[in-house]
């Protein structure tokens, strides 16, 4: 019997959808393909009469494929990207600033180190507000089922969770090392050590937090997706 | 054999018609509209599904994977209430039409 998925795949190649989107369309036009082939067989038709009286049912596969592209993403309202990224990125974005913006007004107050009476003057400071890394994988939480649910890609759920910290990250990347260059001021206080703790503080606890919160609903998501699919739902 | 032209605007119509009476997966319903209006409405597999992913997007539709008792995977559409509304004004309208056009040319049995 012919490989009806391996048949479509080969004359959609290229087709511009979505990895998740495109398997389910080739997984569906095979499925009707065989259907079709099996029925003539059942006429009795020869196997290569079959085969080549069900593919005559698609008259150009380039059409085909340009109609089926264009009907998957025409009517959309919000494109694709947006609702998989840009949608739960900002909205990550905006509730870790106002969290961390009301726990600076309100308190609790941030764990600071060292200590203004520590014995370790020199030492570098970084200030961590401990009480908004707590609330940190909430907001990776929604980010990740926001993009999932959208359909988002591994990669677009991964962006979505850790996009607050993108922020910081191009700070102490970019902006750091310019005003090293460019700014006396800065550069006096700024010694190696410093700068790891700040890029903790900043980035690398927050991007933990909010991954440890988004990364299981990835993951949840996407077992019951796949559980969903074998179950047949 | 009714026209391609003829026939887009109608595949709608009959798409929905024939899933008022429950879901169908594509082979089916193309095979339902063929058998039910004797052959002269007779969906390729290349009309046939941008037209489902196009009714799907506007929410007429819903497809969701199935497995048959054999075991092969399906992706069965069925009718939403949004799809369930539509039909009816959609009826109204090509009724009204072949009334006119009945009125028009005078065709018979249009």
């Amino acid at each position: 019997m012919p490989d009806w998925q391996q048949i479509v795949s080969g004359k959609l190649s290229g087709i511009a959808l979505e990895p998740d989107e495109k398997s389910q369309v080739l997984e569906e036009l095979a499925g009707h393909l065989e259907e079709d082939y099996q029925s003539l067989l059942s006429q009795g038709i020869s196997d290569e009469r079959a085969i080549q009286r069900a593919l005559k049912r698609v008259d150009d596969w380039q059409v085909l494929k340009q109609t089926i592209e264009s009907a998957r993403k025409k009517e959309n309202p919000m494109p694709k990207r947006v609702t998989q990224f840009w949608l739960p990125a900002f909205l990550t974005l905006l509730l870790s600033m106002v969290f961390l913006a009301v726990i600076q007004r309100f308190g609790p107050n941030p764990w600071v180190t060292p200590a203004s009476g520590g014995r370790l003057r020199m030492t570098p400071v970084a200030v961590v507000y401990v009480s908004w890394l707590l609330l940190l994988p909430l907001i990776g939480a929604l980010g990740a089922y926001m993009s999932r649910r959208a359909g988002g890609s591994a990669r677009a759920v991964f962006l979505s969770i850790v996009f607050p910290i993108l922020p910081y990250l191009a700070f102490f990347l970019i902006g750091l090392p310019v005003a090293l260059i460019l700014d006396d001021h800065v550069a006096h206080n700024i010694t190696i050590p410093a700068f790891f703790v700040g890029l903790s503080a900043w980035v690398i606890f927050p991007a933990a937090a909010l991954l440890a919160g988004g990364w299981p609903v990835h993951f949840f998501a996407l077992r019951r997706l796949i559980s969903s699919r074998s179950a047949g739902s | 054999m009714i026209g391609t032209g003829v026939k887009k605007g109608t595949a709608e119509l009959a798409i929905l018609s024939v899933l008022e009476n429950g879901p169908l997966h594509g082979y089916e319903m193309a095979r339902r509209i063929e058998e039910q209006t004797k052959g002269a409405l007779c969906f390729s597999l290349a009309a046939l599904y941008p037209m489902l992913y196009r009714m799907e997007q506007r929410r007429w539709i819903r497809g969701s994977w199935e497995t048959s008792s054999n075991g092969r995977r399906r992706r069965c559409y069925r009718l939403t209430p949004a799809g369930r509304k539509k039909l009816s004004p959609l009826r109204d309208e090509w009724s009204e039409l072949f009334a006119a056009l009945r009125r028009l040319a005078k065709v018979s049995n249009a």
